[in-house]
């Protein structure tokens, strides 16, 4: 097995009194894509607040070869843990180019974030496109396109997309799986927080799957597909 | 207009008001000064209201302590007016650091709300504060200089106006943009979001704190009702709003336009001057809801359509 990228031990957290996470333990190796799977309410939100520090856990974080435990958000996007957020969260009244900029706003170098960019367009030709576009006015599939182009601006370590096809169309859902098997390919490492179980099993080489703040079952994407567990509760099968 | 162009062009009009006190008459000049604290203190409330997002009713409280820390230094500890000056702005930044990291975690309305409050609590501790003179206020030394005010407050707005544009132009300025556009979007993306606001509020306030401090010493005399007054913080935003927000020039062309009808309206008609005053307001809301320099930047386009196709766009 390849070197670790990040490594999660016995991690809980929770808002205010009421605990979500109980010992949560899983592991991303580089250039590995990860899926994160389970129903709605089983904490995958949670944990991926936690990783990114915007909520305070207890336990072990180990990304890169540094303990994230008293890092802020900033500081932990700085080592290059990077999400795509839930629901997209784009600057709608900027144009596409504008919030992909945002995405290098810490990065220094114009001919490094010049070369990014045509990276993100030969992606996603689409955005490419609309740069001049407000990226509120596209479509759900085009923003999600725009969000994890904003990610990548950021030149990130680690890529955390957090409910990739939530309200999208299979087949654009497809096109955006087949991108992410395409940056994977390129060294990329993406941890996919799915509620589309098997969408996520589908591109991913492991998996996790999340019953009420605790991992349930971890193993490979086929293991898992193939598991009467798994298939009953989540494929439907 | 060509960069080299505008800049020969503020130049020209900053040595052209520079020039007011030798041409002016006392009235106006008086008048200039008013006009000029307020067009800063618009300018002050344009970074955090304009640039951030952040509807601050706040500012008038950094006016007051930039006020009192003036007068306080000057008529209690005996020290040269510069002196106070900095102590103000000084008091201002801590208020900024102190109260912004708490209340700027509030958004939208509620962040007003409890803005709105700290004039009225700091009106009530400085009328309790033996050396800030309790209820009565305190008495400056008087300096027959009203030239010298005006280039003061004229060196202000300009440096003022300056930090807009830095602001406009900078990558800090870029996160506070990304904050007012979408906060958790800009958290997301790396961006130290209290740290900025907390700086956002901070500059805002040395401005306002400043202006303060020269109008305490230009009146010569502050109490605590008038130092931390609310309608102050109503009529920067109202300024600003009307000139541009977010805009560099918008808060202080908004200043000097609207001090201009407000001062024509009470010397024509002055019974009834606060409510044509209103009316003014009321259409420029109405036709112009981005400020005079959205309609500076869209007319040539849109031409008088402009108007209403605002009142149609914001259905009002």
């Amino acid at each position: 097995m390849s070197e670790s990228l990040l490594s999660v031990q016995g991690l809980s957290a929770g808002y205010g009194e009421m605990s979500v996470l109980r010992e949560v333990t899983i592991d991303v190796s580089r250039g590995e894509i990860v899926a994160l799977v389970g129903s709605n309410g089983a904490g995958k939100t949670t944990l991926l607040r936690a990783l990114s520090r915007m909520i305070a856990s207890t336990g072990r974080i180990e990304f890169d070869g540094h303990d994230l435990h008293d890092l802020s958000p900033d500081q932990a996007f700085g080592l290059g843990l990077v999400q795509v957020p839930e629901g997209r969260q784009l600057f709608d009244k900027m144009t596409v180019l504008e919030n992909l900029m945002m995405g290098a706003y810490r990065r220094r170098g114009k001919t490094d974030i010049r070369a990014t960019l045509e990276y993100v367009y030969e992606l996603f030709p689409r955005l490419h496109e609309r740069r001049a576009q407000r990226a509120g006015s596209m479509s759900g599939g085009e923003q999600q396109m725009c969000a994890m182009g904003r990610a990548l601006m950021a030149k990130p370590k680690l890529l955390m997309v957090d409910e990739m096809s939530l309200g999208l169309a299979p087949v654009i859902v497809d096109q955006l799986l087949d991108v992410l098997s395409a940056i994977r390919k390129q060294g990329m490492t993406v941890l996919l927080i799915e509620q589309d179980v098997f969408a996520a099993l589908q591109v991913a080489d492991r998996g996790y799957v999340m019953e009420t703040g605790a991992v349930t079952r971890a193993g490979t994407a086929q293991a898992l597909i193939e598991d009467p567990e798994v298939k009953r509760a989540y494929l439907g099968l | 207009m060509t960069p080299k162009l505008k800049v020969a062009l503020a130049v020209a009009v900053t040595c052209a008001l520079a020039s007011l006190p030798w041409l002016a008459s006392a009235t106006i000049l008086q008048f200039s000064i008013s006009t000029l604290l307020l067009a800063t203190l618009a300018q002050g409330w344009n970074i955090i209201g304009g640039y951030t997002g952040y509807a601050s009713f706040g500012n008038s409280v950094f006016f007051g302590l930039g006020s009192y820390g003036t007068a306080i230094a000057m008529v209690q500890w005996h020290l040269p007016f510069g002196v106070g000056l900095v102590f103000g702005a000084v008091l201002a930044v801590v208020f900024a650091l102190v109260l912004g990291i708490p209340v700027l975690r509030l958004r939208g309305h509620y962040f007003a709300i409890a803005t709105l409050a700290l004039s009225q609590v700091m009106t009530a501790i400085v009328s309790n504060l033996e050396i800030a003179g309790r209820n009565t206020g305190l008495v400056l030394p008087l300096l027959n200089g009203d030239p010298l005010f005006y280039e003061l407050s004229l060196a202000l707005l300009v440096l003022a106006t300056l930090t807009v544009f830095w602001i406009a132009h900078s990558r800090f300025g870029f996160g506070l943009i990304a904050i007012r556009e979408n906060e958790d979007a800009a958290a997301s993306m790396g961006i130290n979001t209290t740290l900025y606001k907390v700086l956002a509020f901070a500059i805002s306030g040395i401005f306002s704190a400043l202006a303060g401090g020269i109008h305490a010493y230009w009146i010569t005399f502050i109490d605590p009702v008038s130092a931390f007054d609310l309608s102050l913080n109503v009529k920067m935003i109202i300024m600003t709003v009307f000139g541009g927000p977010a805009s560099i020039l918008g808060p202080v062309v908004g200043a000097f336009v609207l001090s201009g009808i407000s001062e024509i309206l009470s010397s024509a008609i002055s019974s009834v001057a606060s409510l044509f005053f209103g009316a003014v307001i009321i259409v420029a809301v109405v036709f112009m809801p981005r400020g005079l320099a959205d309609v500076l930047r869209r007319f040539r386009k849109t031409g008088w359509r402009y108007f209403s196709e605002n009142v149609k766009k914001y259905r009002l």
